[in-house]
């Protein structure tokens, strides 16, 4: 499988995947395939989104630091 | 003949009799100014005052002049308190001024309403020329005293406030009628500094005769022609002057004024606080957002879509085998049905059978079924019964006839 360019490439392609696997069409081989797909999109979605969750947490701890705390005045 | 004096004595006479004279030490004249000049070094005025028929020459010292409220100017009508006396050096007669009002306030407020109309019509005042005041000055120019109250609470506020803009003081005479063009100078001055991000002009309270030069047009054209957003805090409330009109915004004092001038602080903090919780939550709701939407492509998934792809095959097949067996099973049956019948109707043609009931058969000596066309006389036969067989000679073959 190609890696995703951004998470919202990879929701679009899971999109995608799932209504393919959802397709009467799609034979057992080709299902098993979209499954494998599907998972490792769905990998790289939720490291995506930690990666994302963790760079959050990062710059709150930063502001946290740097904020303006509203009680002290001169 | 009288005795003979010198011109230096005379002066001196006549300066002693004139200062002895009580009406002449502390006098109120009514006059039109002539021939007005102040002396650029030493800052004193002098001019001559008159009537329809008569002048007399005045001077107006320095300190005193400082404290005029108006520019006088040729022929202005005006009334000055003054001592009268002589000027021992030139022998000359002269007015000591140490005060000088427009003759009439009405005369004054008059002016002031023709120059009102004037820069009104030349939209000096109008609103489309009015300019917003920067949101985060970094340098706010004031024009005003360096001495006085104003100054000091315009720092005191701004300190307060916002520390961080700093503030460029030009500093000018707030009173007397070189005020007017200095103010109007340390504008244009300021204006033309590029750190100035806007202008204060404050005068910190006074009478309204003390107020009065900022009334005067030339302020009112240097505030007009300022680039730079300004703010006036004449410190009086109820009356406007020129420049309160002028102005891009008008305060009451000069504490007002740099209320206006700057952002505060605590409020700031404030408004960054919210903005950063905001753009926090705003983050959050996103990323749940998309944490939602995969953990909808997850839930899909562990339904096990392929599983159930894979399950309908599973039983598809199983029911295809299953139908496969059972028909087997079936021919499987049947054969063995068959083959039963099969036994039970070849045992019962069994000939050993037939011969078990007392019948013979009749064979050759290996065992082979003699039919009857094949008998000939004189020919050895075997008659077979059930458990023995016997060897027999054939004597005669006869015709049966069965009819008779």
């Amino acid at each position: 499988m190609k890696t995703p360019k951004s998470f919202e490439e990879g929701m679009e392609r899971l999109n995608g995947v799932l209504a393919k696997m959802q397709s009467e069409e799609t034979t057992l081989a080709d299902s098993v395939k979209l499954y494998a797909e599907a998972a490792a999109l769905m990998e790289y979605c939720r490291a995506a989104l930690e990666k994302t969750s963790l760079q959050i947490e990062e710059i709150d701890a930063k502001l946290a630091q740097s904020a303006p705390d509203s009680g002290e005045e001169d | 003949m009288a005795e003979v004096i010198s011109v230096s004595a005379l002066n001196r006479y006549v300066k002693m009799r004139l200062d002895a004279d009580d009406v002449l030490f502390d006098l109120a004249l009514r006059g039109e100014i002539a021939n007005f000049v102040q002396n650029a070094r030493s800052g004193h005025c002098y001019f001559t005052l008159r009537d329809d028929a008569c002048s007399v020459k005045a001077v107006m010292f320095r300190s005193d002049a400082a404290r005029l409220a108006f520019r006088p100017q040729e022929g202005m009508r005006v009334v000055v308190r003054c001592r009268a006396t002589l000027y021992e050096r030139d022998g000359a007669f002269q007015l000591y001024v140490n005060a000088m009002f427009p003759d009439g306030m009405g005369a004054a407020q008059l002016a002031l309403e023709q120059l009102k109309e004037k820069l009104a019509k030349e939209g000096l005042f109008d609103p489309e020329h009015k300019k917003p005041l920067p949101a985060f000055p970094q340098c706010i120019g004031v024009v005003t005293s360096k001495t006085g109250a104003a100054l000091q609470d315009i720092r005191n506020v701004i300190g307060r406030r916002w520390p961080a803009a700093k503030l460029l003081l030009c500093p000018v005479t707030v009173q007397g009628f070189e005020a007017a063009q200095q103010v109007a100078d340390a504008i244009r001055r300021l204006d033309q500094r590029r750190d100035v991000d806007e202008i204060i002009v404050a005068r910190g309270g006074g009478s309204r005769e003390d107020l009065w030069v900022f009334n005067a047009e030339v302020i009112a054209r240097a505030a007009f022609r300022c680039k730079k957003p300004l703010i006036s805090a004449i410190g009086h409330e109820i009356d406007y002057t020129i420049l309160d009109f002028v102005a891009d915004q008008r305060a009451p004092t000069p504490s007002a004024a740099a209320e206006l001038a700057v952002p505060d602080r605590a409020e700031q903090k404030r408004i960054l606080l919210e903005l950063q919780q905001n753009i926090r939550k705003n983050m959050q709701n996103r990323l749940d957002l998309c944490y939602n939407g995969l953990e909808q492509y997850n839930y899909v998934l562990e339904q096990h879509l392929p599983d159930r792809l894979l399950q309908k095959n599973a039983a598809a097949l199983q029911q295809l085998q299953d139908s496969i067996r059972a028909q087997l099973r079936e021919k499987e049956t049947d054969a063995s049905r068959q083959l039963q019948h099969a036994a039970v109707l070849a045992d019962s043609l069994n000939p050993y059978r037939v011969l078990a009931r007392g019948y013979a058969m009749m064979t050759t000596e290996k065992g082979k079924i003699l039919s009857e066309g094949a008998l000939q006389p004189e020919q050895t036969v075997y008659i077979r019964s059930a458990s023995r067989r016997a060897r027999c000679r054939v004597e005669a073959v006869e015709e049966l006839n069965e009819n008779t």
